[in-house]
């Protein structure tokens, strides 16, 4: 198992990556589907979704690293709390202010604004001291509105205020992008937790996990947008997958102090 | 109050006590949630093990994705092709199992990968044998909870205003967060340190000495299953159905429109029931097993 | 969206809402992972799962119960009772809660075999039992308590009360229930962590020196209720906005 691809994100590079490639992504699936006039392209907002999940794990990354007393899956529901808030506010005041297709930037600023404050919050007030808590929360909060927001476009197949309400929402389907996009950010740490922890498999992870995600969501947009949209989005969810899944095997064998097909425990210490 | 309502409620605390159990169980077999800390530990304090590593998340966030990922099969399933209930719900849960054999996979390998130092290897048959019976418990704890989830939707009066994969969500949660306090003492306080004296919590000193050799062999998680089967388990799985079915049950005996006093009065009830239940298990753990004998004198008041 | 008085009423039930959460987390008697091996007294399990876990299970209640009161033949004259729903929240939460503690109670000690006792305080508040003769070499306590059992059913109804008194302005406001359960639970998410990070993960209860932190879980979850809340408002049915 020669050279398997590694890599090395900074901070800053990645969450350029995430917002721009993000927002850029979801107003591009809107593009192609109001351009065609299909709801096909809808897969092209489930895989901005998964850009911004990475964004998000890094940060839990970057956060949990510090500890925080509370383990790992409390950050990641923190994340999407305030992602969903942040989504519904935004898609429903654009559509009352009439601005529709911007509800992605306001969910977005109001959303990295909140997670500032709710770091602002925890270094001060309840005295954390962690010097990436702000970034770092303003990251998270950015990136659960960014995976909800790509998420419920690829069920939805628009932006519209009015669509997303009656395919996401009534239906339910907002809990399957809820917990998904969680798992997808807080996830990756959570599983490669320990001192040998490398940012490629970790952020490697997220890819898979988000792929998963997209899984889930063509099986809603079976419902809501049609076979053919739908079958795409799984076909395109799997292909993330089991890409992803590979690369990931191949990362833990390189980092792994040995993978073997069965055996006792290892010998220093029989 | 009709006979056909209690039953659907008798129903659905029996599934919710399967669920329960079935939940707890996979939690073991995948070391999740709490006892995953020593497991971690063990290979840090130089005993690397053969012992599944299965840290998703924490187990109500994973629960609650594996109920939700079945809820919104059978949602489509049920909504959009107009298929069976019970068909849809199997299919439901085959899917959450998928997901969840994934999940495992890759926590068995990053948490191993990242232990590189502490020479904790990652053995590959553990993933083929252990990965199934994980994800066959999964399939039963998502399969009864969409079931718990479609008959509050669709069959019990009044019909539940949420969405089949909102309550699906909660009731996952629900689950996971009974579970890891419930099912996991059992693994953590007694399986994971058996050669330890017993009647005591596990002293802090003895953190990550968990136990590695079984009676023949060394031990793995589906032992671990075996022992905790019989009563982390359905432990477990009481908890998660008296809720499912004291909650239920108060809502369907007094009508909520006209009765909605004598349902929370009926509430109020089983609480005070149950703290006066906990104050005797109190009671009688005292009284039996007395004080610890390494304790030297009472303090004054 | 048209604003009066019953906005600013509705703003201020969210934000109790959510300081009922933030508080009533600290009365939950949680010892996280130490816990579960009998370490440390309180149920096993993270704060914020067990919160969610029981406020969650009142939230279903009350949404039940909200639904109900619509198919009363009376409800075009009457419309909503609070009361009944808030309590009946608080209900639910309490039986998830107190069903989860009294089956852990049966594991530590029927199980693991070990008394109930408590290392932050000498006597049990309640029972008046002694506590440090029970409380096992190493160990900083096992089981729950009885003022660990009545804090915890405190702390639930709490939970289970802010998480209906949430869900209720939000369903009279959008008159969805569907996003008002999305959006609440989003909310007590919020309030939920926050409070937990308060604390640090573990608690016993209101005996607990930790529990005297709780104003700064109050400051905290007032700001972040108080802009979410502000934003919940905004949305409106979706009638009004297609």
């Amino acid at each position: 198992m020669a050279a398997v691809r590694g890599f090395k994100i900074e901070p800053k590079q990645l969450r350029i990556y995430g917002l721009i490639g993000s927002v850029v992504g979801i107003y591009l699936a809107y593009l192609l589907n109001a351009i065609t006039g299909t709801t096909i392209f809808s897969f092209v907002g489930a895989l901005a979704a998964i850009l911004g999940a990475v964004m998000g794990a890094n940060a839990v990354r970057r956060v949990c690293a510090y500890g925080i007393g509370t383990g790992v899956p409390s950050i990641g529901m923190l994340s999407l709390g305030m992602g969903v808030v942040a989504v519904l506010f935004g898609l429903s005041i654009a559509e009352q202010m009439g601005i529709g297709v911007l509800g992605v930037i306001i969910a977005l600023v109001y959303s990295m604004i909140f997670g500032y404050v709710v770091g602002l919050i925890a270094n001060r007030v309840m005295g954390f001291n962690i010097p990436v808590m702000e970034e770092g929360l303003t990251d998270l909060s950015g990136a659960g509105t960014l995976a909800i927001l790509g998420w419920s476009f690829a069920i939805s197949g628009s932006l519209g205020y009015a669509d997303i309400v009656n395919s996401v929402i009534n239906t339910g389907f907002l809990a399957i992008i809820f917990i998904c996009g969680g798992l997808a950010i807080l996830h990756p740490f959570n599983a490669n937790l320990g001192p040998d922890e490398k940012q490629d498999r970790t952020l490697v992870n997220a890819v898979m996990v988000g792929g998963m995600s997209t899984i889930a969501t063509g099986i809603c947009a079976l419902m809501t947008l049609g076979l053919a949209a739908g079958m795409v989005q799984i076909v395109v969810g799997f292909a993330v997958w089991y890409y992803f899944f590979v690369w990931y095997y191949r990362l833990a064998a390189r980092d792994a102090s040995a993978v073997v097909g069965t055996g006792l425990l290892p010998p220093t210490v029989q | 109050m009709d006979a056909f309502g209690m039953g659907l409620v008798a129903a659905m605390g029996a599934l919710a006590t399967v669920a329960g159990a079935s939940e707890d169980i996979d939690s073991d077999i995948g070391s999740q949630s709490n006892p995953n800390s020593q497991v971690q530990l063990a290979a840090q304090v130089g005993n690397p093990h053969r012992i599944y590593n299965k840290a998703i998340a924490g187990e109500p966030p994973s629960n609650a994705l594996w109920c939700t990922t079945a809820a919104i099969m059978a949602y489509v399933l049920i909504e959009g092709y107009g298929m069976p209930l019970l068909f849809a719900a199997a299919a439901g849960a085959s899917l959450a199992a998928l997901f969840d054999g994934v999940m495992s996979v890759s926590a068995y390998l990053g948490r191993n990968a990242s232990q590189a130092r502490f020479n904790q290897w990652i053995y590959l048959d553990i993933l083929r044998y252990t990965t199934p019976s994980i994800m066959a418990h999964v399939w039963i704890t998502s399969f009864c909870i969409v079931l718990i989830s479609i008959m509050q939707v669709y069959i019990l009066t009044p019909h539940h205003p949420f969405p089949i994969p909102v309550i699906a969500l909660v009731w996952g949660l629900t689950v996971g967060a009974i579970g890891s306090s419930v099912g996991d003492i059992h693994y953590g306080g007694e399986r994971e340190f058996q050669w330890r004296l017993f009647g005591q919590g596990l002293n802090t000193m003895l953190s990550g000495q968990i136990v590695r050799k079984a009676e023949a062999g060394l031990r793995n998680s589906i032992d671990n299953a075996w022992f905790c089967a019989k009563f982390g388990g359905p432990c477990t799985g009481m908890g998660f159905g008296l809720t499912v079915f004291l909650d239920n049950w108060r809502t369907t005996v007094f009508d909520p429109i006209t009765q909605a006093t004598y349902a929370i009065l009926m509430g109020v009830f089983f609480v005070i029931v149950m703290n006066l239940y906990n104050f005797y298990c109190e009671l009688s753990a005292r009284r039996k097993y007395g004080p610890y004998p390494g304790y030297k004198g009472d303090i004054a008041a | 969206m048209n604003f009066d008085a019953n906005t600013i009423i509705y703003l201020l039930e969210i934000i109790v809402g959510g300081l009922l959460v933030g508080i009533g987390v600290h009365f939950v008697p949680v010892g996280g992972a130490p816990a579960a091996m009998a370490q440390a007294t309180g149920i096993g399990t993270g704060t914020v799962q067990l919160a969610a876990g029981s406020g969650l299970t009142g939230l279903l209640s009350a949404g039940l119960m909200m639904y109900a009161m619509t198919l009363s033949p009376t409800f075009a004259q009457d419309g909503y009772s609070i009361w009944p729903i808030l309590l009946t929240g608080a209900v639910g939460a309490m039986i998830m809660m107190d069903a989860t503690m009294l089956t852990g109670s049966w594991i530590y000690a029927y199980a693991v075999g070990a008394p109930f006792a408590s290392a932050k305080v000498n006597y049990d508040p309640i029972t008046k039992f002694s506590q440090p003769p029970y409380v096992a070499p190493g160990t900083v306590g096992q089981g729950i308590p009885t003022v660990c059992f009545v804090s915890g059913t405190i702390g639930a109804a709490m939970g289970g009360l802010g998480g209906a008194m949430i869900y209720f302005p939000l369903v009279q406001i959008n008159g969805n229930p569907a996003m008002s359960a999305i959006f609440a639970i989003g909310i007590f998410m919020v309030d939920a962590v926050l409070a937990s990070w308060n604390i640090q993960g573990t608690i016993e209860g209101f005996h607990d020196p930790k529990f005297k932190k709780w104003p700064k879980a109050f400051k905290a979850c007032l700001v972040s209720t108080a802009i979410l809340a502000v934003v919940a408002i905004l949305i409106t049915p979706l009638v009004g906005g297609a």
